[in-house]
C-alpha cells in the first residue's frame, strides 16, 4: 500500500533539507541555492522529494527575481513521474502568472514547454500510455527531450513505473503485446523488463501474470450491521418482566 | 506617539499624513490658551496646529453622548482587564451603536476621541482595529484606509510581540479570532484591489510604486509565524496530545504561552496560515501547518460552500455517505449533482460549484507598479486571474475522470464481462476503454486516514468506491460491496415501540362500561380482587429494571 508519509518525508531527505522544509527558513531567499542543488541531486540519483521542490517554487513565488526556468522545468519533469500523486498540479498551482518577460536576450523557455509538459501529464493521468509515448517521441517534445529529460537519470524508467502502478492495480493478467505498448518496449527489452519485475510469462499464450496485490484482488463484501448489547437492553428487560 | 514604535517590516509610509505634530495639539484641549492675545504673531505651523485642534474639538463635541459614554466605559474595562465587561462592550455595545449612529458612515477617527481616553495609545490601536474593520465591511476603503489599516495592524502586532515580556492585556476570544481573521481578509482584499491596474488614479499609482512592504505576503506570513513561535502553540498542542501534565506544559510553553491571550492568538494564527497558504495556492503547506490541530467541525459559517464541495467530491468519487448529509446536499445542489455524475457534460456544473466554493485565490505578486514600462506591458497582456488558473487545473483533473460514471453504470450490471463486449456496448474502441478502466481504478483509490496518522498529510491508499473490478487478460471481473439489510435496528425499534404501547394500555384504568344495577353490584365485588394482581405485577417489574450485564 502506498503511504502518504513517505511522500511527505522521503527516506532520502537529509536532516538539513528537513529543517529547511519544515521550518521558517524555507522563506529565506538565500536558501534557494541549497534546495536547487538538492533538486539536481534528485535528478542525478533517481530520488524524488516533492515537498522540497514545492518549497523552491514557493520561494520563486515570493521572490520573482530568483526565478530559474530550468529549475521549474526539471521540477515538473520529476513531478510527472510521481503519478498518481497530484504533484504536477500542486506545482502548477504555485506558478503564478508571470508578467511578460522584458529580457529578449534570455527568452523564458517555460511558456513554450509548459503545454507539452501539461499534455504529457494529462495523457499519463488518463492512462493513455501509448499516446504518451507517441507524443514524447514526437517532434513537439524534441526540445524537452534534448535539453531536459536527457539529463534526468532514469526518466523513461520512472515513467514506466507509473505505467506499472496503473497496470498492476487493474489487471490480474495482461497480454504481452498490450503491456509492450504501454511500456514502449518490445521483444527482448520487454522480456527483460518483465523478468526484472519478477512477473511470470506464460510462453504459449503470451500472457503475463501479475502477482496479487491489494488492488487486483477483489471480493464482494456485504457490510453487516453490528448490534451492541446496550441496544438490546430494553428489549431483554421487557421479556423478563412479561 | 504613533510614530515612536518602529514597525519591523516596512519603512515609513507617512507621506499622506500631514506635518502636524499632534503632540502639541492634544496637549491642552478645551483650554483658553488659544485666544490669548498676548502673542500677536503666531507662526504658520502653530497656526495650522491650532486650527486642527479646533476642528478636532468641534468634531468631538458633535459625537453623541451615548457614544462618548460607551468609549469611556469600554476604555475603563480594558484598563481593568475586566473580561466580561469587555466582551459585552465588544459584542453588543459596539454593534448597537454602529447600527444606531454609524450604519453608513465611519466612526469618529481615533485622534478625535483620544481626549476621552487620555490618549491611551494601546486603547487607540484597539479602537482603530474596530474602526477599520467597520470601514472595510460597510464602506469601501480607499487607498489611505488600506495603508493606514496595515500600519495599525503592524502597531498592534509590534506591541504584542516586541514589548518586554507578555503584555498585561486581556481580550475576549472572539475578538482575538476577529483580529486575525480581519487581518487576513484585509490582506486578501488588498491583493485583489492591487491587481486591478486599469482603474487606478495617478496618485494611487504613485503611492503603490512606493508601497514597499505594505501588505506584502512576507509581512503577513511574518506576523502569523511570529505569533505561532512566541506562543509555542505547536509544542503546546503536541504536549496536550501526549497527555503531559499542566505543570509540564507550563514549562514547555514559557511565559507567553501560558497567557490565554497569546495562546489563543497562536492557535488562531495556525488557522490563519492555513487560509493564507490556500489563498496563495500552496495546498501542501496549508495542510502541513495543521499538523497538530485536531479538526472538530470548527467551520460552520460557510456551510453552503461546503455542501457544494461535497457535491463535487461525491460526483467524482461516489461512495457511501451518511444519509443526512446526502439529503441536504441533494436539496441544494441536486440538479448540478446529476449533471456532474454524467461525466463530460457535467463540466459547466463543476465549474459553477468550484468557483462558488473555492477560496478567493490571490496572486502573491503585485503588478509591477515600480516600473512604468513593465506595467504597461502587464496591462496589455493581462495574466490570467488566479481563480481561473486554479479552476482550469481542477477541471483538467475532472476531465481525466470523465469516462468513469458511464463505465460504472455498465459494470454495475455484471459480475464478469468480456472487454470486447463492454466496448461494443459503449460503442468505443476497446483499447481506449481498457485505458479508461485503469483510470477508473485509480479514481477509486485515495489516501485516507486508516490508523491514527498524524496531521492532514498522512494516510494510506484505500478504496473509496463500492464497486471494484479487475481485468484478467481480457475479461473484466466485477465485485460490488453492498450493505446488508438492517433488520436488527428496525426490529429493536419496533419491539420497543410495541412494548411502550403495551405498557400504556396495561397501565390505563379499565374503561367503565355502561352498567345495569345488577352489574354494578357484581363489579363492586370483582373490583378489589382485580386491583391486587396489577399491583403485584408492577411490584415485580420494578425488580427487573436495568440489571442486565454484558455476557
Amino acid at each position: 500500500m502506498v503511504s502518504a508519509s513517505t511522500w511527505a518525508t522521503p527516506s532520502t531527505r537529509t536532516e538539513l533539507i528537513e529543517n529547511l522544509v519544515s521550518g521558517v527558513d524555507r522563506y529565506n531567499p538565500s536558501n534557494v541555492g541549497i534546495l536547487e542543488d538538492y533538486l539536481y541531486h534528485q535528478i542525478r540519483s533517481e530520488e524524488y522529494d516533492c515537498l522540497a521542490n514545492l518549497a523552491i517554487l514557493k520561494l520563486y513565488q515570493f521572490n520573482p527575481d530568483l526565478y530559474n526556468p530550468d529549475v521549474v522545468i526539471n521540477i515538473l519533469i520529476k513531478a510527472l513521474t510521481s503519478l498518481p500523486f497530484p504533484d504536477f498540479n500542486l506545482c502548477i498551482s504555485l506558478l503564478d502568472e508571470r508578467s511578460a518577460s522584458t529580457n529578449p536576450d534570455e527568452p523564458d523557455p517555460l511558456p513554450l514547454l509548459l503545454p507539452v509538459l501539461t499534455s504529457l501529464h494529462n495523457l499519463l493521468q488518463q492512462c493513455r500510455f501509448p499516446a504518451f509515448w507517441t507524443l514524447y517521441r514526437s517532434e513537439k517534445a524534441e526540445s524537452l527531450r534534448d535539453n531536459y529529460t536527457v539529463e534526468c537519470v532514469g526518466f523513461e524508467d520512472s515513467v514506466r513505473e507509473v505505467v506499472i502502478r496503473g497496470v498492476k492495480a487493474a489487471f490480474k493478467s495482461i497480454r504481452m503485446e498490450r503491456l509492450g505498448n504501454y511500456l514502449n518496449l518490445s521483444d527482448e527489452d520487454l522480456n527483460g523488463y518483465v523478468a526484472k519485475l519478477g512477473w511470470s510469462i506464460e510462453a504459449s499464450t503470451g500472457v503475463v501474470s501479475i502477482p496479487p496485490n491489494p488492488d487486483n484482488q477483489i471480493e464482494s463484501t456485504v457490510v453487516q450491521e453490528q448490534i451492541e448489547l446496550p441496544q438490546l437492553v430494553k428489549v431483554i428487560t421487557h421479556t423478563q418482566s412479561a | 506617539m504613533a510614530q515612536q514604535r518602529k514597525a519591523l517590516w516596512e519603512a515609513d509610509l507617512d507621506e499622506e499624513l500631514h506635518d502636524v505634530d499632534l503632540n502639541i495639539a492634544i496637549g491642552n484641549y478645551g483650554q483658553n490658551g488659544l485666544y490669548d492675545d498676548a502673542q500677536p504673531r503666531i507662526d504658520e505651523p502653530t497656526l495650522l496646529a491650532v486650527q486642527h485642534q479646533v476642528a478636532q474639538q468641534a468634531a468631538l463635541a458633535q459625537i453623541p453622548d451615548a457614544v462618548k459614554r460607551f468609549i469611556v466605559h469600554f476604555h475603563q474595562a480594558v484598563l481593568d482587564n475586566n473580561l466580561s465587561e469587555i466582551t459585552v462592550a465588544y459584542e453588543s455595545g459596539w454593534n448597537r451603536l454602529t447600527e444606531k449612529f454609524y450604519a453608513k458612515t465611519e466612526w469618529p477617527e481615533a485622534e478625535i476621541i483620544a481626549p476621552l481616553v487620555n490618549d491611551d495609545q494601546i486603547f487607540l490601536i484597539l479602537y482603530r482595529e474596530l474602526y477599520y474593520r467597520h470601514v472595510y465591511s460597510r464602506i469601501q476603503p480607499d487607498i489611505d484606509d488600506r495603508f493606514h489599516s496595515y500600519e495599525n495592524s503592524c502597531e498592534l502586532f509590534n506591541y504584542l510581540l516586541n514589548s518586554d515580556g507578555p503584555v498585561p492585556l486581556e481580550l475576549p476570544e472572539q475578538w482575538l479570532w476577529d483580529i486575525i481573521d480581519e487581518f487576513i481578509y484585509q490582506f486578501q482584499s488588498f491583493c485583489v484591489w492591487r491587481s486591478k491596474v486599469k482603474p487606478k488614479t495617478d496618485e494611487e499609482l504613485m503611492l503603490l510604486a512606493d508601497a514597499g512592504q505594505a501588505w506584502s505576503s512576507y509581512s503577513v506570513l511574518n506576523v502569523l509565524y511570529s505569533l505561532i513561535q512566541k506562543s509555542k502553540i505547536n509544542e503546546h498542542l503536541t504536549a496536550l496530545q501526549e497527555g503531559k501534565s499542566a505543570d509540564e506544559i507550563v514549562e514547555i510553553v514559557g511565559e507567553y504561552g501560558t497567557k490565554p491571550l497569546y495562546r489563543m492568538l497562536g492557535y488562531f494564527s495556525l488557522i490563519g496560515l492555513l487560509r493564507v497558504h490556500s489563498l496563495l495556492g500552496d495546498f501542501t503547506l496549508a495542510l502541513k501547518v495543521m499538523e497538530s490541530v485536531e479538526l472538530n467541525q470548527k467551520i460552520n459559517k460557510t456551510a453552503d460552500r461546503m455542501y457544494a464541495l461535497f457535491a463535487v467530491c461525491n460526483a467524482l468519487s461516489p461512495s457511501r455517505v451518511d444519509d443526512n448529509i446526502s439529503n441536504t446536499m441533494k436539496e441544494k445542489y441536486g440538479e448540478q449533482f446529476t449533471k456532474m455524475s454524467r461525466g463530460e457534460e457535467g463540466i459547466p456544473a463543476f465549474e459553477e460549484l468550484f468557483l462558488y466554493a473555492c477560496p478567493k485565490f490571490i496572486s502573491a505578486n503585485p503588478p509591477p507598479y515600480e516600473d512604468a514600462e513593465l506595467l504597461q506591458a502587464h496591462i496589455e497582456e493581462l495574466p490570467v486571474e488566479p481563480a481561473q488558473r486554479h479552476l482550469s487545473l481542477f477541471l483538467s483533473d475532472v476531465r481525466a475522470q470523465a469516462p468513469v460514471p458511464t463505465l460504472r453504470s455498465f459494470l454495475k450490471l455484471y459480475t464478469s464481462l468480456d472487454a470486447k463486449k463492454l466496448s461494443n456496448f459503449l460503442d468505443a474502441d476497446e483499447e481506449e476503454m481498457v485505458q479508461q478502466l485503469m483510470v477508473m481504478k485509480q479514481a477509486s483509490r485515495s489516501i485516507s486516514r486508516v490508523e491514527n496518522e498524524k496531521g492532514l498529510l498522512g494516510g494510506q491508499m484505500i478504496s473509496t468506491s463500492d464497486l471494484d473490478f479487475v481485468i484478467d487478460e481480457n475479461m473484466v471481473h466485477i465485485a460490488e460491496s453492498t450493505v446488508g439489510r438492517r433488520y436488527a435496528g428496525w426490529f429493536i425499534r419496533n419491539t420497543e415501540h410495541a412494548q411502550r404501547v403495551y405498557d400504556t394500555v396495561h397501565n390505563s384504568p379499565l374503561p367503565i362500561p355502561p352498567k345495569s344495577a345488577s352489574q354494578v353490584k357484581a363489579d363492586a365485588a370483582a373490583a378489589p380482587p382485580s386491583a391486587a394482581p396489577v399491583s403485584q405485577r408492577t411490584g415485580q417489574r420494578v425488580a427487573w429494571g436495568g440489571n442486565v450485564k454484558a455476557a
